[in-house]
């Protein structure tokens, strides 16, 4: 299973390249799935396919370079409840996390998502939550 | 030829013989044996949609207070939601478009409705003005759908026949009614329920009219009418619906939020088909590969968007269509799970024996037609007003060289084209006064190159929303080729103000 990663840039952390030098001291392999920087913040979200002990390591290597880094687990969710599977979602999802069952229900692919939160606004019924606290 | 009669199908719900099934059954009973075979082994055939139909909303009356208060003529709010106040003293109308003063476009009419369906406290506050017999101006109190005398909804315009599909040409994302459409033919959406539409399933308008029972909300309601903006002829037929709002089932009922666009209602709406005779069985039987719609191109303003191709509801429910050769993916707007369940549900009534079919008091219109607005004054178009032709540069110009045209011409904007005229950048007087500082030499090393455009067929209202929400003082005009032939800046649409007000 892939485990995300979201890394949060100070703005001094910005221009060095810490990801880089991460990457060269482990055996992990990242994959950036979502990243937005600009000069006030930072944030990146890496998948990382690994054993634990390896993600504890990435996310103290991470941290000893001044990046806040944490494990997001179940970050995203869609309620059921809420739900009305009307698909207003589905062709704004950029990986297919969001799809449909084929008894037409709506889905969510934890795993795939990014966390990109174009559709949470989209939802009509705000059923999509995002929480990366 | 076989045929049955209103009365023969309700007799035989009565004594629990009824033969129902949805139209997507139908389907596969027309295609296996034929239309003859169907009509005589079927009786009715249930529909059903679940989609935001934006003219919906209910009439409800709270009984009079004491002292009494005429709302009528005043104002009055539900949850802060604005409701209409031009009937007498406590009726009113609650729209699912109406937005809420407080929240925005995340709390609309639709939710009031929902909310009262659901049983929730809705907060009433009004004002009117004191008559002798109305003495009171003002009341704030509180009620559920319990304490109303009468909820009734009443929607002018449900269940489209059908509807376009929607794209978007733009480099931007835009927020219409038809959800969110990303920039470049990024996905389409689509509304409706295809093979299970109500007035899909009877194109020809032959059983369903003023007074047909249909299932509406979850309980049983009425078509009142035809619908606004009828169009049977397009194949955009239209219904006015009405319904105990009591009875209702939440479910069914849901107040939504298109984001940036505004709030709305989804109902859920079936409408049982009794098979009559073989044209009907065979119209109802038709299946999502021959149900047609044109995907249009809302990234154009206009009451007429381009066709950008036609597409069936096969393609647009298969999660993707073809565009330019590249595969775009497809969102429902409407439910086709909850469609099905709608006519499903309908389907288990009606072989209860708790709903029957009700013949029409008169047929829909089948020649209604569509008109558009009568407009006093037209809204002139970008390339009515445009400056042209329009002064150019080319990117391997000096910057020297934009300085010259804004000292002598007194612009503000310079569009950089390329040796086809085609538009690669703009430069404006302040890029120029800023490149003073700099080392900088030619105008491709200034100009901005994601420029905001107008189309030449873009109304003066799109190009001066457009200037108003980039911040921006001008956009050049460009035409289908992305040739500059023009310039319009804020300026132009100004000076056109005040020559209309004059």
């Amino acid at each position: 299973m892939t485990v995300k990663l979201l890394l949060r840039y100070s703005p001094e952390a910005l221009d060095k390249p810490i990801l880089a030098q991460v990457i060269r001291q482990t055996s992990a392999e990242l994959n950036i799935l979502h990243a937005e920087l600009d000069a006030a913040k930072g944030e990146i979200l890496i998948g990382v396919e690994a054993p634990p002990a390896e993600i504890e390591k990435l996310i103290s290597l991470f941290k000893r370079n001044g990046i806040d880094a944490k494990k997001l687990e179940h970050a995203v969710e869609l309620n059921r409840d809420t739900c009305m599977d009307c698909g207003a979602c589905l062709s704004l999802c950029p990986t297919g996390a969001l799809r449909l069952k084929n008894d037409y229900s709506v889905e969510l692919d934890d795993d795939k998502c990014i966390l990109c939160e174009v559709c949470v606004p989209a939802c009509p019924v705000r059923a999509i939550k995002v929480t990366k606290l | 030829m076989v045929t049955k009669t209103y009365e023969e199908i309700n007799q035989r719900i009565r004594d629990g013989d009824a033969v129902v099934v949805t139209a997507e059954e139908l389907v596969e009973i027309v295609r296996e044996r034929g239309a003859e075979r169907a009509v005589k082994e079927v009786d009715v055939v249930t529909t059903g949609t679940f989609g935001a139909m934006c003219s919906s909303g209910a009439f409800l009356n709270f009984g009079h207070a004491d002292p009494p208060i005429k709302l009528g003529g005043g104002e009055i709010y539900l949850n802060d939601v604005p409701a209409y106040s031009g009937l007498a003293a406590v009726d009113t109308y609650i729209g699912a478009t109406a937005i809420s003063t407080t929240k925005g476009l995340e709390y609309g009419g639709g939710h009031v409705i929902e909310d009262l369906v659901r049983g929730k406290e809705i907060v009433l506050k009004g004002k009117g003005y004191d008559t002798d017999c109305y003495p009171r101006k003002e009341i704030e109190t509180t009620a559920t759908i319990q304490d109303l005398n009468q909820a009734i909804l009443c929607s002018p315009r449900n269940a489209y026949q059908h509807y376009n599909a929607a794209t978007n040409s733009l480099n931007e994302t835009i927020y219409t009614y038809m959800g969110t459409l990303l920039p470049n033919y990024g996905n389409i959406t689509f509304s409706g329920a295809g093979v299970l539409s109500p007035l899909g399933k009877d194109p020809n308008y032959e059983t369903v009219g003023v007074g047909t029972r249909i299932f509406l909300g979850g309980a049983q309601g009425y078509v009142a009418w035809e619908g606004t903006q009828h169009n049977p002829g397009k194949a955009f037929g239209t219904i006015t619906v009405i319904g105990d709002l009591k009875e209702m089932d939440p479910r069914y009922v849901r107040g939504c939020t298109i984001d940036r666009y505004g709030t709305s209602l989804y109902i859920g709406l079936g409408i049982p088909i009794p098979l009559l005779n073989e044209r009907i069985a065979q119209a109802a039987a038709v299946t999502e590969a021959q149900i047609k719609t044109n995907l249009l191109d809302y990234g154009v303003p206009r009451r007429d968007r381009p066709v950008v191709r036609e597409v069936t509801y096969a393609e647009l429910r298969s999660g993707k269509v073809e565009v330019h050769g590249r595969e775009v993916p497809t969102s429902p707007l409407s439910s086709f799970k909850l469609s099905r369940e709608v006519a499903q549900k309908l389907k288990e009534w009606i072989q209860r024996g708790e709903f029957f079919l009700s013949a029409p008091a008169e047929l829909l219109s089948r020649d209604s037609v569509f008109k558009p607005m009568k407009q006093a004054v037209g809204v002139p178009l970008a390339k009515e007003i445009m400056t042209r032709p329009v002064v150019t540069g080319l990117p391997t110009d000096p910057i020297t060289s934009a300085a010259k045209v804004f000292a002598e011409r007194n612009f503000d904007h310079l569009p950089i084209a390329d040796k086809n005229g085609k538009l690669v950048g703009i430069v404006t007087s302040w890029d120029v006064a800023i490149a003073l500082s700099t080392k900088k030499k030619k105008l491709s090393e200034i100009m901005t190159k994601r420029v905001i455009t107008a189309g030449e067929n873009d109304s003066i209202d799109a190009v001066a929303r457009k200037l108003e929400q980039h911040g921006i003082s001008g956009v050049p005009v460009v035409d289908a080729k992305g040739v500059v032939s023009g310039i319009i800046t804020s300026e132009d649409i100004s000076k056109l103000f005040g020559r209309r007000t004059r």
